[in-house]
């Protein structure tokens, strides 16, 4: 056989030839070539939007098919939603970088969207805000919130997606109640109540399996370094940037976590759990303390009804340890937001959309989700489905601002008090750039500090770390 | 005869080849190294600055604290990721059971199959320092008390060489293995006329005749050791950081995470460069060429 | 092969004792985390997240492979992901070996230059390339199709170096006594050396097989028409658990594993295929005794 020197490569491009062909088929709008500006406005046509997401939208991929389906006959335009299953900022990043086209985009972090206004990615919405009825209505969105997404520039460039709530300490009132220990205020009350859980046998097994205090390295200390009226991250005094936690006003802080360390009051592994295998040491009766969201009070005790209806279990929010004096400081989540990128090719169809998800039908949608898959309507009143049950009426938006709305079946138990906390005591963290940075050298002293590691007096981190600016 | 008329046909196999690389790797990299010279804002225009992005990454205090992690790291596992699936493969192959070396062979592969999310959580159970296996057995060895293995960062370095090893070891030894099997068995044969023992055979016969897949491997994990990321990503944690925050680590941390596409991208070609002298180095050291 | 050792040696007993102690040891290693994996997958919702290494399911229960599997209608991710997996897996092999003959020929010229060519691809981090590959993708309308996820990584240095390995293994002189006969080199190399370095075709392909069907990131990157999502991320979808924030969703530990078992299995089940053909190169080997 005489060889053909074309035949390897016509060969390999007829096979990838073949290939391609056969599964490029319908290819879904908005990726390829854009469309012209001017088709998409036609009247006929439904309008298009686009929408990036993080949290909204379905929990799998066909749910999210059902949830687009829902979301565009309720809005009457043609929505695509986007919501990738992973590496969600690498994916905003790339998109953005490589010219793609959304039309909103969704984010949870007030410093990503310091970047985005930086580096020209977000279109300032003030005057649309200001002027739209809905969005301007104090009864929807308190007048006082907007600050969180105003840029240095004074212009509102996103509109919150949900209403988002704060982390607290979260104890297992039952221990308490059999411990016949009082509600903590003071960090000596603390120190007694996790010494007692530790020792006492809380939950009668006859082993000494529990632990006091778990969290997620420094997931989260707030509560307690609120003793000392110490805030995470940046404080500006005078003008200056601050560092509290790096401060020498937190060794005696570090000194108390080291002392429960030592006792074996504070779970040893808390340097490497992540928040996930907190929550169970949680859940599992083996710790009586953890710090985390308001939203979880109420899942932690409803995920053990569920298990077993007669339990004694009772999660409740606790207040953070009162300050020098008296004041108690607490950490609030950055809001999660909505933004519409500069580029985006429907500008007008992403305003419809934000006016929309702050009213009912929007709100409905956000949180039980699709009428008919997770929720029917009985006559006047609304009954959640076994899936909606299981999507425990969040779809993006567990909760929300607009006061009109009621939500339909309640909170779950412990939640209102932990969000009454949140309202009277939480603020936002301040996160300037360099941050993740200086966040690496604190949180590393932080935590041998804690582990007793380290002699806490040779004070290593607060020259090192306080920056001089 | 003309090279062409020799050689054309091996040219043409190379064409798609070749083709798929100066789309999906050349020209990517072109303009990856193009972004590397603007600021690269995320909308807008992109003006070129010159060696800004390199003088900012190369004057970064962790830039350099990374590389030397990296160094660190990578070479261990270079070290070890070699030798321990040598030493099993040998051992392997010394096994007279077929079964027993068939289940080993797949039971060694097992966590290869798995991604680094499971086995790294699974390892942070392990080494739990309260109800962790591992140090229940040391205790009941008579150590003191147990070692909170993760979080020390005395030995983070050391966790990551040893659990990187241990999770591609089963895929090095398979190809170890194919290395063994290709030796000619006339070899052996002509060995053990000589008189030689099990221990000579693997000495004077195994190892010189794998010398070929022992330098591919090598190479191949060169390439990899500066790129490391996954690992430390699942086994990370604040207390460690300082000690385990590779190059990859730089580059995520200040591309993706804090959007600073420019110095990321000039971060990673530097990784590239230094990549490329590392190879150089390899190459002229071991005669890749003359496998 | 029995007879290749004085096996009534005392020296030779102990040595294979020693070894085959040494290698259930590593064995057990290996073994207790995929244990723990299945353990985990069958415990109930609450007993699956006690902070334990657990062996044996606690409280028995299916729930956590009811749950994957009433919430996600896998047989389309599975399909797609068979698709990908299959075809780019094939088409992987076949060009990454031909690129490995190639190189075998001592006398080609250019050939080191090629090489370098192409382990200078192997150098380059995916995070440089982030941005442009994506608008590479995007210009060749390959968004949203699956020819995207087969064309990702369709050649690697990795594996042409490897076969150019395994292909040199062979006897250069079969070759060109072959060619002296009259045979085109396409001829000799699906003839000859596809059929010679079975072992090596099956490390390669098992290797890429593996990598294909645990891909993530390029199908979460171009993939966001739900019709041609992949297995990996249909998964993905549904246990991704985002504590950053507010959300009050919950995947227990079982749920969690249970998909797991489900995207290895596959793998597990295609293994003995792959290494019967790995083995019978090794028993190739030994019967020319």
């Amino acid at each position: 056989m005489k060889t053909k020197p074309w035949l390897a490569a016509a060969m390999a491009a007829a096979l990838s030839a073949s290939l391609l062909s056969g599964c490029s088929g319908a290819d879904n709008g908005g990726n390829a070539a854009s469309p012209a500006p001017g088709i998409s406005a036609s009247p006929a046509a439904p309008q298009k939007l686009r929408i990036l997401s993080a949290n909204v939208g379905g929990k799998t991929p066909e749910e999210n098919e059902k949830f687009e389906a829902a979301l565009s006959e309720l809005t009457g335009m043609d929505v695509t939603l986007e919501k990738p299953a992973e590496g969600y900022d690498q994916k905003v990043l790339t998109a953005l970088g490589s010219g793609e086209k959304y039309d909103l985009i969704e984010g949870s972090n007030l410093g990503v969207l310091d970047t985005f206004v930086e580096q020209g990615v977000v279109s300032d919405l003030t005057e649309f805000v200001e002027s739209s009825a809905v969005l301007s209505d104090p009864k929807v969105i308190p007048a006082a919130e907007w600050e969180q997404l105003t840029d240095k520039d004074g212009r509102i460039v996103a509109v919150f997606s949900k209403f988002q709530g704060g982390t607290m300490p979260i104890v297992r009132k039952d221990w308490l109640d059999k411990l016949k220990l009082s509600e903590p205020q003071t960090l000596e009350d603390y120190y007694e109540v996790l010494k007692a859980f530790k020792e006492q046998d809380p939950d009668g097994n006859g082993k000494d399996d529990t632990y006091g205090l778990s969290t997620s390295g420094l997931y989260d200390i707030q509560g307690f370094m609120s003793a000392a009226g110490l805030k995470y991250r940046y404080v500006m005094e005078d003008g200056k940037r601050t560092i509290p936690y790096a401060t020498d006003a937190a060794v005696p802080m570090y000194e108390w976590f080291a002392k429960l360390f030592k006792e074996g009051i504070l779970d040893p592994n808390f340097v490497t759990n992540d928040t996930a295998k907190m929550r169970n040491l949680f859940l599992t009766d083996r710790v009586g303390m953890v710090t985390y969201w308001d939203a979880w009070v109420g899942m932690f005790n409803s995920l053990r009804q569920q298990q077993d209806p007669s339990t004694a279990f009772a999660a409740a929010a606790l207040p953070p340890a009162s300050g020098p004096d008296g004041e108690r400081i607490m950490r609030r989540g950055d809001p999660d937001y909505w933004f519409v990128p500069a580029n985006a090719e429907h500008p007008e169809a992403a305003k419809q959309f934000l006016e929309f998800w702050q009213t009912e039908p929007g709100i409905m949608l956000g949180s039980l989700g699709i009428e008919g898959e997770d929720y029917i309507k009985e006559g006047d009143s609304l009954k959640l489905t076994d899936i909606g049950k299981e999507h425990n009426m969040d779809h993006g938006v567990p909760f929300w601002y607009n006061e009109n709305v009621k939500p339909p079946f309640g909170k779950l138990p412990g939640v209102q008090e932990a969000q009454d906390l949140v309202k009277a005591h939480a603020s936002l963290e301040l996160a300037l750039p360099g941050w993740s940075d200086a966040e690496k050298i604190v949180q590393q002293y932080a935590l041998e500090a804690m582990s007793g590691k380290r002699p806490t007096r040779s004070s290593g981190c607060a020259r090192s770390c306080s920056p001089r600016s | 005869m003309t090279t062409m008329k020799r050689f054309g046909a091996l040219y043409a196999m190379m064409i798609p080849v070749v083709l798929y690389f100066l789309v999906y790797a050349y020209y990517p990299l072109a303009r990856g190294l193009q972004i590397s010279f603007q600021d690269y804002r995320l909308m807008g225009t992109h003006p070129y600055t010159g060696w800004d992005n390199y003088r900012l990454v190369l004057q970064d205090a962790s830039f350099l604290d990374a590389f030397v992690n990296t160094l660190l790291i990578g070479g261990g596992t270079l070290a070890l990721g070699f030798a321990a699936p040598l030493a099993i493969a040998l051992s392997l192959n010394e096994v007279l059971r077929s079964w027993f070396r068939k289940t080993a062979q797949m039971v060694l592969y097992l966590p290869h199959l798995l991604s680094w999310v499971v086995i790294g959580g699974m390892w942070i159970f392990l080494l739990s320092p309260d109800t962790g296996l591992v140090n229940v057995v040391l205790v009941k060895l008579g150590m003191s008390g147990p070692i909170h293995f993760l979080a020390d960062a005395g030995w983070s370095r050391w966790m990551l060489i040893l659990l990187v090893t241990w999770k591609d070891m089963g895929y090095n030894c398979i190809l170890f293995l194919a290395g063994i099997v290709s030796i000619s068995p006339s070899l052996y044969e002509a060995a053990r006329m000589d008189g030689a023992s099990r221990w000579q055979q693997m000495r004077d016969v195994t190892l010189p005749q794998l010398s070929g897949t022992m330098k591919v491997i090598f190479l191949l994990n060169t390439l990899g050791i500066l790129r490391i990321f996954d690992p430390v990503f699942i086994l990370r944690n604040p207390a460690t950081a300082s000690k385990v925050d590779v190059l990859m680590m730089y580059t995520f941390q200040r591309g993706i995470l804090e959007m600073k596409i420019g110095p990321a991208a000039a971060a990673s070609f530097l990784v590239v460069l230094l990549t490329f002298a590392l190879t150089f180095a390899v190459r002229r050291l071991i005669r890749f060429d003359e496998v | 092969m029995g007879d290749r050792y004085d096996r009534l040696g005392w020296t030779n007993r102990t040595f294979d004792a020693l070894n085959a102690g040494f290698l259930i040891l590593l064995m057990l290693t290996m073994i207790i985390p995929f244990l723990n994996v299945l353990a985990l997958a069958f415990s109930s919702g609450i007993a699956s997240m006690q902070p334990d290494i657990v062996l044996i399911p606690k409280d028995f229960s299916t729930e956590g492979f009811v749950t994957v599997w009433s919430s996600l209608d896998l047989w389309r991710p599975l399909l797609n992901s068979t698709i990908v997996t299959l075809s780019g897996t094939a088409l992987h092999v076949l060009l990454s070996s031909l690129a490995g003959y190639v190189f075998i020929h001592p006398h080609l010229p250019g050939r080191k230059l090629m090489i370098s060519f192409i382990l200078l691809t192997m150098m380059v981090p995916q995070e440089a390339v982030m941005i442009p590959l994506y608008v590479v993708n995007k210009d060749l309308h390959l968004i949203n199709t699956l020819s995207v996820l087969v064309l990702s990584g369709l050649v690697s240095g990795f594996s042409i170096l490897l076969m150019r390995n395994f292909f040199s293994a062979i006897p250069y002189e079969m070759a060109e006594s072959a060619k002296i006969d009259g045979a085109g080199e396409l001829r000799v190399f699906f003839t000859m050396y596809m059929r010679l370095a079975a072992a090596g075709l099956a490390t390669v392909t098992l290797y890429e097989f593996v990598g294909r069907w645990n891909m993530l990131t390029p199908a979460v990157m171009y993939i966001t028409d739900m019709a041609k999502i992949t297995l990996q991320v249909a998964l993905k979808s549904m246990i991704v658990d985002s504590a950053a924030t507010s959300s009050s969703y919950l995947i227990t530990t079982n749920v969690r594993m249970a998909g797991i078992v489900i995207s290895v299995l596959p793998l597990i089940a295609v293994y003995p295929f792959v290494q019967r053909h790995f083995m019978k190169g090794i028993l190739a080997g030994a019967n020319k005794e």
